[in-house]
C-alpha cells in the first residue's frame, strides 16, 4: 500500500511540474483525477499515453445545468503501474464544442458519437457524428440532459393502459 | 384459350370437422421463431434443454418467419425492435400466434418511464396468452406453452383473425408511436 | 462486380442476441460493415436518476443479461468508495463467490454459444443443461435464479443458507469430471476447427488500437493484464490461481483460454469455500433513514474483471438521495462497435456471427 501511494504522488508532482492543474482529487487509493482547461487537455493525454497509460477505459460526459456546462470526462488505465487517471474538463453548454482525440486514442471514436447522440455535443474531426446510432428517427432534445422530461414523453408517445378498476386501493376503501 | 376454374363450396359440415382435426396437427406441433427480442429469452434455452425439453410438447426453434408458427416476445420492446418484430410478424403465413412473456408487454414492467420502451403491446399487435414473470422461470413457461396449445385446440387462439380484420386500428397506433415502420434510410446514406 | 447491401438481421440462428450487422459483400467476402447496435435500448442512464439509490439496484442487473452479478458489483464499490463504509470480512469472501459462479455460468453460455454460428447444436444443449444447476445453486442462495439483487452497498444482503457448501462443492467435482468432454467435443473436432483455427485474428496492435480488454487481451499480448491480479479487489490477492495467455490470437486460442479459465474458476471457488471466515455479513449503511440514504458528494470509477472484459460504473453524487449520473462502461463496446467497421471486413459472411461469439459481445452492455 506504502509503494502505492508513493507512485500516486510522483506522478501528481510530475504532472503539476509539466501543465497547468486546475485541482488535483483522490477519490480512492490507486486513483487520481485531474482538471484541466479546455487548451490544455490534449497535450496533457498525449503526454499520459507516451507515459504508459494507454488504455481508455471510458469518455462520458456530465450536464451541470445549474452553473451552465457540460464536464468531459476521460479515464485511462497503466497496465504496469496500476493506477487510474481521471482526466477532467468543463466546456461551454450553449456551444457545446471540442475536438476530437482519435489521433491519440484511435478507440474513442464510438464514445464520442455516444456522447454527441445524448448530449449534444459536437467533436470536431470526427467522421459520421451526425449519423444516428442508438436512436432511429429521433425527434426530440439529446435525451440525457438534465432538462429533458423522459416521463412527458414517454406518456404523449406510447399511452399508458386504462384500468376499470382502481387495483391501487385496497379492498374495503371506498 | 382460358378456363375458369369453378370453385368448390364445402359444405357447413365438412369444413368444421376438417378445422378440428387440422387444429389438432397445428397444435402438437408448433414452430417458434428463433428471435430474442429482450431479456427474458435467456430463459428460453434452459426450457429447451433436457430438464424442462420443451420438444416433448412438439414445440422447436425455426429459422426464418415464413415457416415459423409462433413469435415469443421475450420481455419489453424498444422502439427498434418493434418495427423489426411487426416486419416478422407479417411475414408470417396465417394460422400464426403471439406469446408475451413478462409485465413488460402489458404496461411497461420496470422500464416504465423510460423514452424509448413501448408501454401496450397489445395496441400494435394481437396477443394470444400472456405468461407471468420477471423474468418466468422454465416452468411458468412450459404451463404457458400447455395453455397455449389448449388454446388453439379449442380455437380460442384467434388473434391472427383480429390483426387483418382490424388492421387500420392497429396501423393508427403503430404510426402514432413508431413514425414509420418501414424506415427507408437503413443504410445511412 | 457491384457490391450488394446485406444485412445480418436481428432476427437469425446464429446471432448472439438482438443486433444486426450491415455488410456490402461482393460475392462473399466483405467490403465494408457497421453494427447498427440500439435494439436493446432502454435508456438506463436517465432512469437511474429518477430512483434512489436502494431502488436502483432493482434496475441494474438487466444491464448485462449474462453476467448480472457484475453490475451489482460496482456499483456498491462505488458507493463505498463515496460513502467510506468498512465492508465486513464474511461479506468480501461470499461476494467472491457469487462473482465466480456467474463468471462460470456466462463462459459456460459463450462456450456453448459456439453451436449457433456452426450447427454444433450439441454444444449448446450441454453447456445450457449445466448452466442451469448453476442457476439453481443461486435460486438456493439468493432467490432469483437470473437476477440476484444480493450484492449492495455495506456487503452482502443476507448470510449463505445451511448445506449450500457441499452441494456447490459437488456441483464443481461433476463439472471438473465433465469438462474434458467438452474439450473433445469442441476443440478437437475437425470440422469445428476447419472453421475456427486461424480465423479472425487480433494482432497486439489493434488491442491497443482498439482498447480490447479481457481474453481479447490476454490471447494476443501474452502478458497477465487480468484485473484481479493487477489491481485487486475483494480479497482476490488472498487466493491462488493462474491467469492462462497465449500470444498468437485467432478464435480457436481464444476458445482454448476460455475452457481454461474456467478450470481455474472452479480451483478458486474451492479456496474461498475453504477460507471462508465466520462474521456478520452487512454494514449498516444509513445518513437519514434505512431506504433514503444519502451519498456523500463525489466522482468515482470501479471496475471488475467480467468474463468479457473490464466492466465499470462512473458515479457522479452531489450529495443527494438519488445519483446525479451514471455512465456504463460496457466490456464489449470496443470490439463491437469499432472492431466491427475497421477489421470485419475482408472475412466472409459466414464469418460474421462466429466475431460475435469469440470475441465476446453482449449486446445489451453495448447498447444500455
Amino acid at each position: 500500500m506504502n509503494s502505492m501511494n508513493n507512485n500516486v504522488a510522483d506522478l501528481v508532482k510530475d504532472v503539476e511540474a509539466r501543465f497547468n492543474v486546475l485541482s488535483v482529487d483522490y477519490p480512492k487509493d490507486d486513483q487520481v483525477s485531474f482538471d484541466f482547461d479546455n487548451r490544455d487537455l490534449h497535450s496533457a493525454l498525449s503526454y499520459l499515453r507516451s507515459a504508459g497509460w494507454i488504455q481508455l477505459s471510458i469518455l462520458s460526459c456530465i450536464d451541470w445545468i445549474d452553473e451552465n456546462e457540460f464536464q468531459l470526462v476521460y479515464i485511462i488505465f497503466n497496465w504496469e503501474n496500476p493506477i487510474r487517471i481521471q482526466v477532467r474538463t468543463r466546456i461551454d453548454r450553449k456551444e457545446a464544442k471540442f475536438r476530437t482525440i482519435t489521433s491519440i486514442y484511435p478507440g474513442a471514436k464510438y464514445y464520442e458519437r455516444d456522447v454527441h447522440e445524448f448530449f449534444g455535443v459536437e467533436f470536431e474531426g470526427n467522421p459520421d457524428s451526425n449519423k444516428q446510432l442508438f436512436l432511429e428517427n429521433w425527434d426530440d432534445m439529446p435525451p440525457l440532459r438534465k432538462d429533458f422530461d423522459s416521463i412527458a414523453y414517454s406518456d404523449s408517445k406510447y399511452p399508458k393502459r386504462e384500468y376499470k378498476t382502481d387495483f391501487s386501493k385496497k379492498a374495503g376503501d371506498k | 384459350m382460358s378456363k375458369e376454374i369453378k370453385k368448390v363450396e364445402k359444405p357447413e359440415k365438412i369444413k368444421k370437422g376438417w378445422d378440428g382435426i387440422s387444429n389438432y396437427f397445428r397444435a402438437n406441433s408448433i414452430w417458434m421463431l428463433m428471435y430474442c427480442t429482450g431479456c427474458c429469452a435467456i430463459e428460453l434455452p434452459q426450457a429447451m434443454t433436457s430438464r424442462y425439453d420443451m420438444e416433448r410438447l412438439g414445440m422447436g426453434p425455426m429459422a426464418t418467419p415464413r415457416q415459423a408458427d409462433v413469435i415469443l416476445v421475450t420481455g419489453y420492446l424498444s422502439v427498434k425492435t418493434l418495427r423489426r418484430v411487426i416486419y416478422a410478424y407479417e411475414q408470417m403465413s396465417e394460422p400464426k400466434y403471439l406469446v408475451a412473456f413478462g409485465p413488460c408487454a402489458i404496461n411497461g414492467g420496470i422500464y416504465y418511464d423510460s423514452h424509448a420502451v413501448i408501454k401496450q403491446l397489445d395496441q400494435y399487435l394481437p396477443i394470444d396468452i400472456y405468461i407471468a414473470g420477471c423474468m418466468p422461470k422454465p416452468e411458468a413457461v412450459m404451463n404457458g406453452f400447455k395453455d397455449l396449445i389448449e388454446m388453439i385446440k379449442s380455437k380460442k387462439a384467434t388473434g391472427w383473425r383480429k390483426y387483418r380484420d382490424n388492421n387500420a386500428w392497429y396501423k393508427a397506433n403503430q404510426i402514432h408511436a413508431l413514425g414509420e415502420v418501414r424506415i427507408k434510410d437503413e443504410f445511412h446514406e | 462486380m457491384k457490391e450488394i447491401k446485406l444485412f445480418l438481421g436481428p432476427q437469425h440462428p446464429g446471432m448472439h442476441g438482438n443486433s444486426s450487422v450491415h455488410m456490402y459483400v461482393d460475392g462473399d467476402i466483405i467490403k465494408r460493415s457497421y453494427l447498427l447496435p440500439g435494439m436493446l435500448h432502454r435508456g438506463f442512464e436517465k432512469s437511474m436518476e429518477k430512483r434512489t439509490w436502494m431502488n436502483n439496484i432493482a434496475l441494474i442487473p438487466r444491464i448485462c443479461v449474462p453476467e448480472p452479478d457484475t453490475n451489482e458489483m460496482v456499483y456498491a464499490m462505488n458507493i463505498e468508495a463515496l460513502a467510506n463504509i468498512e465492508v465486513p470480512e464474511r461479506a468480501h469472501w461470499i461476494r467472491m463467490l457469487v462473482l465466480e459462479m456467474a463468471r462460470l455460468s456466462a463462459h459456460l453460455m459463450a462456450f456453448g454459444g459456439i453451436g449457433g454460428p456452426t450447427g454444433l447444436y450439441t454444444a449448446m444443449y450441454w453447456a445450457q443443461a449445466d448452466r442451469d444447476l448453476i442457476l439453481t445453486l443461486f435460486e438456493e442462495m439468493t432467490g432469483q435464479r437470473i437476477y440476484h439483487m444480493y450484492i449492495v452497498a455495506g456487503g452482502v444482503r443476507k448470510d449463505l443458507p445451511e448445506g449450500i457448501e457441499k452441494k456447490i462443492l459437488a456441483f464443481c467435482d461433476d463439472l471438473e469430471r465433465r469438462l474434458p468432454e467438452y474439450e473433445d467435443l469442441v476443440l478437437n473436432n475437425p470440422t469445428i476447427l476447419a472453421r475456427i483455427k486461424d480465423i479472425i485474428m487480433l494482432p497486439e496492435e489493434v488491442v491497443w488500437e482498439l482498447g480490447v480488454t479481457g481474453i481479447g487481451m490476454r490471447s494476443a499480448t501474452g502478458k497477465e493484464y487480468d484485473l484481479r491480479k493487477v489491481n485487486p479487489y475483494a480479497r482476490y490477492d488472498q487466493v491462488e490461481f493462474d491467469v492462462p495467455t497465449a500470444t498468437y490470437s485467432d478464435a480457436f486460442t481464444r476458445m482454448t483460454l476460455k475452457y481454461r479459465e474456467m478450470g481455474q474458476t472452479i480451483r478458486i471457488i474451492r479456496q474461498v469455500l475453504a477460507k471462508m471466515p465466520k462474521g456478520p455479513v452487512r454494514a449498516k449503511v444509513d445518513d437519514g433513514s434505512a431506504l433514503r440514504w444519502r451519498v456523500p458528494k463525489g466522482q468515482v470509477y470501479s471496475a471488475v474483471e467480467a468474463s468479457r472484459g473490464e466492466y465499470g460504473y462512473y458515479t457522479v453524487s452531489d450529495g443527494g438521495t438519488m445519483p446525479y449520473r451514471v455512465a456504463v462502461r460496457g466490456a464489449s463496446f470496443p470490439q463491437g462497435l469499432l472492431g466491427i467497421e475497421k477489421y470485419l471486413p475482408g472475412h466472409r459472411i459466414d464469418d460474421a456471427p462466429m466475431w460475435f461469439d469469440t470475441m465476446g459481445i453482449c449486446s445489451p452492455e453495448i447498447d444500455r
